[in-house]
Order: structure tokens, then sequence, then C-alpha cells
């Protein structure tokens, strides 16, 4: 009789150990992820890829014909529109990525003080948030065919007056590049923010004690501390001028896709499109990392 | 003496340089509202910049009945909450599955969850609605709702690495004494770990109102008909008004009226506005909530 409730006891513990509970439980969790993974996401990246090396020969039905690499070999070869196009975004995003970074950096380093009104301030760097990214932006800042901008930061008349007009010319695309760039900033300073605050004061006050200046605590406790943040806002300044609707290049792939009914030419853009974001992504994830581990050796 | 002088100095550039940093948010910001009610006399004249004649609500009217504002109000709100009800449930549930619970390929799966965070909506559009064409979800909302209860829809990812940072964060003593007295995983989460996220709750909330509310790509791909559209998309139509010439010249009942810039602004400043009215009754709650987000070590 005590045997056999033993060997019972056995018995029910080979089945639910406590790791494969947890496995369990964590699949439980996990569920909602795997099915929508599973319905909408591995499904689609596999056709759009297996879409980019086809053609479609019969749009009914959806038939394709594997041809390789054709249609890349297109865009680069043949498509004379796309790289002039894809050139200039890809600069665009060199210049204008680190740049949003730098600014809501500068930012919420500045409303993260003390300071008369912070809730106010807080409300006005957050207000191109709330106006979202798409028309309302786009009609607010008069943004015209051009990119230039009808009511951003503009020099002063006085100041016209004595640069002269060729060189206020050429400092206003500057400057109306930073308004562009202040607008689409809402998130990432909101994102910093939260960073900054949960860096713990002892921390600073420990440096001051040891006489470091404010330069010194800023290379090397606050940059550290929020490079995981710098990280995650590196990829989402990324995405979403990726997905922008004033990104001419996405413009030129969506016409390609529903005006000239190129899915495959499409899909194909979006891909090379993708790869670059996705290189530029590896690149600063492991710069952070390698200053990471420096800042480790250092200790 | 000198050191309190530069102190001095100093405060002042300081609130001068954030000052005129938030003019430059704020100054479209102002110009729609002021626009919004000027007078046809108004917009000609060049010395009315910051001050109007008077308020013209009737712009508003205008705007109002040229949006259809109502239906498509309706249609904006149900997107969006249900959509951020979507996100919060199911973005939470899978960010503590993250945060707390060692498997096997988590690395994998964590790194799919970067991944559909990457790859933006427009590479994989196509493949997407063939899908729903398929299953017959097109010109339904279907497509923009069931992605949100399984942490995908709009920057779906986004919020499942938020709350999985939040969760990491905190202790997990709470949890261990909970489970010592006998309570399940899934009560543990929606009776001590949700109680406890509120401050992320709020951030989601927000993020997710604000972004489903004003996104019209997938609204625009995925519906057809025009009973169904969302606010955001009426806007084109509103522009288009004012620029063909054959439209300028509306016939109304009460008369003829000519569109111009200050009902497109009211039209602008209406679409935005709910958006505008949740977050100022969530603004001091959503601060201390990113405040509080422990954002940190990833």
């Amino acid at each position: 009789m005590k045997k056999n409730s033993e060997t019972e006891t056995r018995k029910r513990k080979k089945f639910l150990t406590m790791k494969r509970r947890r496995g369990l439980e964590a699949l439980m969790f996990l569920s909602p992820w795997i099915i929508g993974t599973c319905a909408f996401f591995i499904n689609a990246i596999v056709s759009s890829i297996r879409l980019s090396f086809s053609e479609i020969v019969q749009l009914k039905g959806f038939v394709m014909e594997w041809v390789g690499i054709e249609n890349y070999e297109y865009i680069f070869v043949y498509d004379i529109n796309f790289m002039p196009t894809f050139l200039s975004v890809v600069v665009d995003t060199l210049i204008n990525t680190p740049l949003t970074l730098v600014f809501s950096l500068i930012i919420a380093m500045l409303i993260n003080r003390p300071v008369f009104g912070r809730g106010f301030f807080r409300t006005c760097f957050f207000i191109p948030v709330l106006l979202g990214s798409g028309y309302v932006m786009a009609q607010l800042l008069q943004i015209d065919a051009t990119g230039s901008v009808g009511v951003g930061i503009a020099l002063p008349p006085l100041l016209q007056n004595m640069l002269g007009h060729t060189l206020s010319a050429a400092v206003q695309p500057f400057l109306d590049r930073i308004t562009l760039i202040l607008w689409k900033s809402g998130v990432q300073i909101i994102l910093f923010l939260a960073g900054l605050q949960s860096i713990s004061s002892t921390l600073y006050e420990a440096a001051k004690c040891d006489g470091a200046t404010q330069w010194e605590m800023f290379w090397k406790i606050t940059l550290p501390m929020i490079s995981p943040i710098i990280l995650l806002n590196f990829v989402y300044t990324l995405v979403t001028y990726f997905t922008s609707s004033d990104n001419k290049l996405v413009e030129y792939v969506l016409k390609q896709v529903f005006t000239n009914t190129q899915f495959a030419r499409g899909a194909a853009m979006g891909w090379v499109y993708f790869g670059f974001v996705f290189l530029l992504c590896g690149v600063v994830f492991g710069v952070l990392k390698l200053v990471s581990a420096d800042a480790e050796k250092e200790k | 003496m000198t050191t309190k002088l530069k102190r001095i100095v100093i405060r002042i550039f300081y609130y001068l340089v954030l000052c005129s940093l938030s003019f430059v948010f704020l100054y479209p910001f102002i110009t729609m509202i002021v626009t919004s009610f000027m007078s046809d006399a108004d917009l000609i004249n060049i010395t009315v910049k910051w001050i109007p004649e008077g308020l013209r609500w009737s712009n508003y009217k205008i705007a109002i009945q040229q949006l259809s504002y109502k239906r498509y109000l309706l249609n904006s709100l149900f997107i969006s909450t249900v959509g951020t009800i979507g996100h919060v449930l199911s973005c939470s549930f899978v960010g503590y599955g993250f945060a707390r619970y060692q498997f096997r390929l988590k690395g994998l799966a964590f790194a799919i969850v970067i991944l559909s965070m990457l790859v933006p909506i427009q590479t994989i559009i196509f493949p997407l609605y063939m899908q729903y064409s398929k299953m017959g979800w097109l010109d339904t909302y279907l497509p923009l709702l069931v992605p949100t209860f399984l942490g995908y829809g709009l920057n779906g990812a986004f919020f499942i690495f938020l709350f999985r940072q939040f969760f990491l964060g905190l202790p997990k003593e709470m949890e261990e004494a909970a489970r010592i007295d006998g309570c399940g995983a899934l009560r543990t989460f929606f009776k001590i770990m949700l109680p406890i996220s509120k401050s992320s709750i709020l951030v989601a909330t927000v993020l997710s109102f604000v972004w489903h509310w004003n996104d019209y790509f997938e609204p625009n791909v995925y519906i057809t008909s025009l009973a169904k559209q969302v606010l955001p998309s009426r806007l084109p139509g509103l522009y288009a008004l004012l620029n063909t010439e054959e439209a300028m010249d509306l016939v109304m009942e009460e008369g003829g009226f000519t569109f111009n810039n200050a009902m497109l602004m009211a039209g602008t400043f209406l679409v935005i506005l709910p958006v505008l009215i949740v977050y100022a009754f969530l603004q001091k709650k959503f601060m201390e909530g990113v405040e509080r987000s422990g954002l940190t070590g990833m």
C-alpha cells in the first residue's frame, strides 16, 4: 500500500516536474504571441521574400513562378529611378537619425532637471506625437512637394539682411531639416526621459564627491547607463523614417505595387531597403556592445 | 559673487533655450488654432497674424459637415479603443512571459519580436492583403483589430518590449510568496502583477491610442467602403476640396460659401481633438508612468 502510493507520486512527478510546469506556464503566457506570429508574421514574411524572387504569372489565384534574382537585377541594373531615390533616402537617414537622437537626448536632459513649468514643457514636446505623422503633420508643417517646410524655424529678417540672400538661402534648408527633426522626436524624448529618470542619483552624488565635472559625468555615467535606450530609440527612429509618408522610397515602392501592379519588384525593393535598415541596426548594436565591453574593462 | 552671477546667467540662458525650443513645437499648433477661427477678411489681411477679428465658429460647422464628423469619429473611436485594449492585454501578458520564464529558444523568440519591430508594414502589406482577402476579412475592421490581441498590429512588438522591460525591473519576491501560498500563474499575473503595473499600462494605453488614431496606412489598404473609413483618411478629401477650383464654391442650404484655409484648419483640429482630450485627462499620470517605467538595462 505504502509502496503503491510512492510510485504514484513518482509517476505524477514525472509528468509535472517543477521544470515542466514552468515550461507549460511559459508556453501559456507566450501562446497569444505564438499564434500571432504564425498567423500574421512568419507567413507574410516568407511569402514576401518568395515573391521578391518570383514573377506573378497569373494574378487570379496568385500563381507565382520562381525567377531567381531577376527582380533584384532589374531594380539595380535597369530601373533608373530606384538607385537615386534609394541613395538619397540612405543619405537622409544617415544624417537625420543621429541628429534626431542628439536633439531628443538634449531636450530630455533639459526637462529632466527641476524646472519651473516642467509639465508645460513636457506637454509641448509631446505635441508632435499626439498629432501623428501623417496628413495632420504634413498639413501643419506645410511640407510641400520639394520637402521644404512652410512654418519651420525661419531666419529673422535682420539676420537675413546681414547674411545676404545667397547665404541665408543656404542656411534655410538646414533649419528646415532641424524643424522636421524636432517635430519627429516626440517619442524619442519620452523614452530618453524614462531612461534618465531610472538612473540612480547616488551615482551622480558619488561622482561629485570624487570631483567629477558635469561633462565627465555625462560621458561616464549618463551615456553608458542609457545606451540600451539609445539602441531602442535608434531602431524606433529608423523604422519611423522607413515608414513615414514623406519617405520618397516608400512612395516609389507603393507606386510600383499599387499603381503599376509590379508586386514582385515592389517586394524586392522593400527587402533591399530592409536589408539596409537591418545592417545599420546591426552596426549600431555592435558598436554599443563594444562600448559597454570597454566600460566594463575599465572597471 | 561672480559664481552667483554666473549661475543666474546660466539659468537665464537655460530658460531661453527651453522656451525657444518649445516655441518651435508650439508654433504650427497655435497657427492651426488661430487660423481655424479666421474669417475671409482675416485670412487676406497680412496684419492679422495672431489675433483674428473675432471667433468664427461657422468654420467648424462647415468642417464638421464636410468631414461627416460624427460617423467617422465613431469609427475611429471604435478602432482605437478596441486596438488599445488588445495591445494592453496581449502585450502585458506576453511581456510578462518573456520577463519571468526561462525556456528553450527564448533567444530566438525574442529575436523574432525585435524583427517584427524592424520589418515595416509596407514590406509585407501585399502578402497580408492577399491573406486577408482569402480569409474574407477585407473591408472589415478585423485585420486592424485581431492582430492587436495577439501581440501584433500597430507597433505591437514595441509594447511587448515595454512591458518586458517593466516586469524585469520588478523584484521577484512577491511572486515567489504568492507561489508558496499556492497561487497559480494566471492568478498571480492578473491579481498581483497587473495591478502594480498601472504606470506601464498607462504609457501603453496613451501611445497605442494615439498611434491607432493617427494611422491611416493600414485602414486605407484594407477598408474599401466609404462608410467604414477612419477620420484621418477623410483629411485628403478636405485638402483636395481646397485645391480644386470647381469645388471652391460649395452651395449649402443657407447659401454659397467658399471653402478656405480656415475651414481646413478647423477640420484638421477636429480630427486630432479627441486625442488631445484623452491626453489632457491622462497627461500627469502618463508622465509619472514614463518616469517609473524603468526603461534601462536591456
